[in-house]
């Protein structure tokens, strides 16, 4: 994917990172985005992007498993109804066991793909340049739009070990 | 100060310890690979000759294949209670050691899941197991404990599996960009093409979120149910109300102990003492002494609850597990389990690694025997008296195949620690820059 142009400042302090971002939106740059080595709740603040929306997708994902759970204890039961132990066919307290695990094992599967999606998504959709440094131990933020000298200004003085532009 | 000079100290620690093994490593490879292989012929004999070779005979139909299963997945609770749970309680010391028990829920559940299958005698209809459409319209009975085992274990065993991959894709994309070759093809396999970009990681917090959030009740759910596969029979030393606590709690103490086994040996090979440093060791300690006494609560409960009330075949057969020829067993359980563990409550005790590793491994030897005490007295004092002159001795194919799963469990583990991190790196990192307790 073709790199978007912008200006990618690289930060070695997480406060000063955070600082920066925060800048850089309150003097009006609505796409700023970062990469870091770590989940780091200050930069993730300074976004203010919001909660993801898996919370939605993970949920139908589990109640289709409570339901897929029952439906494969209840129809197995009904196909061969064979009284054993002298207990009903349709059991409900032992198949709530079942639809509680086939819950959890979907639920799980739904939240796994739904993250696969989603991340993938916003990796092409808001790319950051790629540097090693980001996995390691550098924060990127980068500003997206042409022009922009005013958030190299901003940058820099926000700390910035390095400011380049990305064309 | 939330810098992050120490983050590349941390990958660089974490890096060193994926390099080509030492010797001691290899041998003990090598030592793991025999026993597992050894284990495999044992099994071959069984499945030749039939379970005549075991010692399994009546009264007693399960004995230690059950017993292993019993210890292994009970082993396998504390990865997700290090991981899911502590990590929904906000506790620090977790970062450090959550990813071994992580790795040791999922080979422990690998290892746990043979026994059935060897136990089975015929292990080429294990299939039978799991509900499937066929031609003569036949289900499996859902109201069956061993059903819901079926489903618990291999629910348990892939949420854990996938809870371990999801956990290591951004140390892998560390690794990654910081190495050339076939690692870095390697590790690349694990990224998954991350990138730590704020989108990736909105979306990845929410999730792991989630992923705990689904473990948590896994943890009591699976050993409860395996519990179950007892307390539902009406035998005499099974059939007890107070048994899925009890088991939890006993997994729970059984699984960190062995985390403080791997660990104590873990950090002085692989150098890693930095990271995960005696503060972790002591608060991890700390969990076996709090789960070593619920356990002994419950062993007290069960016979306050035989003792409470008339005579009954109940308080016959816990009289025998405590005085009768498995006696020896018995007391050996009640010393690793309750008395020895109390040793935890001097810090002096939690500070010495050495002495942390000899009690966590009595406490491994005390379950084992727990789950062997239960499985086997309670069946070999049925309400039969007919039935109280056999004794069960396990046959050296059984106790092959015990060690076999013994060296089965450690090669995978041995060989996971050189190829991927066994700390977190990117939770490392955040502690770090916070100034935790956790930075390196």
């Amino acid at each position: 994917m073709r790199p978007e142009p912008g200006v990618l400042g690289v930060f070695s302090d997480l406060a000063r990172g955070a600082q920066a971002i925060r800048a850089l939106r309150a003097a009006g740059h609505s796409d700023v985005r970062m990469a870091s080595p770590a989940p780091f709740p200050e930069l993730v603040e300074a976004l203010e992007r919001g909660r993801s929306r898996l919370d939605s997708v993970t949920l139908s994902g589990a109640l289709l498993g409570v339901l897929a759970g029952f439906a494969l204890c209840i129809g197995t039961a009904v196909a061969w109804p064979l009284v054993t132990g002298g207990k009903a066919i349709v059991s409900i307290p032992p198949f709530v066991i079942i639809a509680f695990e086939v819950s959890v094992l979907i639920g799980a599967a739904v939240n796994l793909a739904a993250l696969a999606v989603t991340a993938g998504r916003g990796r092409r959709r808001r790319a950051v340049p790629f540097d090693p440094r980001f996995s390691a131990d550098r924060i990127g933020v980068f500003v997206v739009g042409d022009g922009l000298g005013d958030a190299e200004t901003i940058l820099r003085e926000s700390g910035a070990e390095e400011v380049r532009r990305v064309a | 100060m939330s810098a992050l000079a120490s983050s590349r100290e941390i990958q660089e620690k974490v890096l060193a310890t994926q390099g080509r093994p030492g010797v001691v490593h290899t041998l003990l490879i090598v030592v793991a690979a025999g026993a597992a292989a050894f284990g495999a012929w044992c099994w071959s004999l069984q499945i030749r000759y039939g379970l005549q070779v075991s010692g399994l005979n009546r009264p007693v139909g399960w004995a230690i294949y059950i017993t292993n299963f019993v210890f292994w997945v009970g082993v396998a609770h504390s990865g997700t209670l290090i991981s899911a749970v502590l990590f929904l309680l906000r506790a620090k010391f977790r970062t450090a050691v959550y990813r071994v028990a992580e790795v040791m829920t999922v080979f422990g559940v690998m290892t746990a899941g043979l026994f059935p299958i060897i136990h089975l005698g015929r292990p080429w209809f294990a299939y039978w197991l799991f509900p499937y459409p066929n031609e003569r319209h036949l289900w499996v009975n859902f109201r069956s404990p061993l059903m819901w085992d079926v489903f618990a274990v291999s629910t348990y065993f892939i949420v854990s599996a996938i809870f371990l991959t999801v956990g290591i894709v951004p140390d892998a994309a560390a690794l990654r960009d910081a190495t050339d070759g076939w690692r870095r093809r390697f590790y690349g396999l694990f990224a998954f093409g991350w990138r730590g970009t704020d989108e990736e990681w909105r979306h990845y917090a929410r999730a792991y979120l989630y992923f705990a959030a689904f473990a948590t009740p896994l943890v009591f759910s699976v050993h409860s149910v395996v519990s179950w596969d007892f307390a539902v029979s009406d035998l005499p030393g099974w059939h007890s109300t107070i048994f899925p606590p009890y088991f939890v709690a006993g997994a729970i103490f059984s699984g960190v102990a062995l985390v403080v086994t791997l660990l104590v040996p873990l950090r002085r090979i692989l150098h890693l003492e930095s990271l995960i440093t005696p503060w972790h060791l002591d608060m991890t300690s700390r969990v076996v002494l709090l789960t070593s006494l619920v356990v002994t609560y419950s062993y007290i409960l069960e016979y306050v609850l035989a003792f409470h009330g008339p005579p009954s075949v109940e308080r016959s057969t816990l009289v025998y597990r405590a005085t009768g020829p498995y006696a020896p067993l018995f007391w050996t359980m009640v010393a690793c389990n309750c008395v020895f563990p109390l040793l935890l409550f001097l810090r002096q005790v939690r500070a010495r690694p050495a002495a942390l590793l000899a009690i966590c491994v009595l406490v491994n030897v005390g379950m084992w025997l727990e789950r062997f005490v239960i499985i086997v007295t309670s069946l070999s004092h049925d309400r039969i008296p007919f039935d109280w002159t056999g004794i069960y001795r396990p046959t050296f194919v059984e106790v092959g195949i015990t060690l076999g799963s013994l060296g089965w469990f450690f090669l995978w583990f041995l060989i996971f620690v050189r190829l991927l991190p066994v700390v977190s790196i990117s939770e490392m990192k955040e502690a770090s820059a916070h100034g935790g307790e956790d930075a390196a």
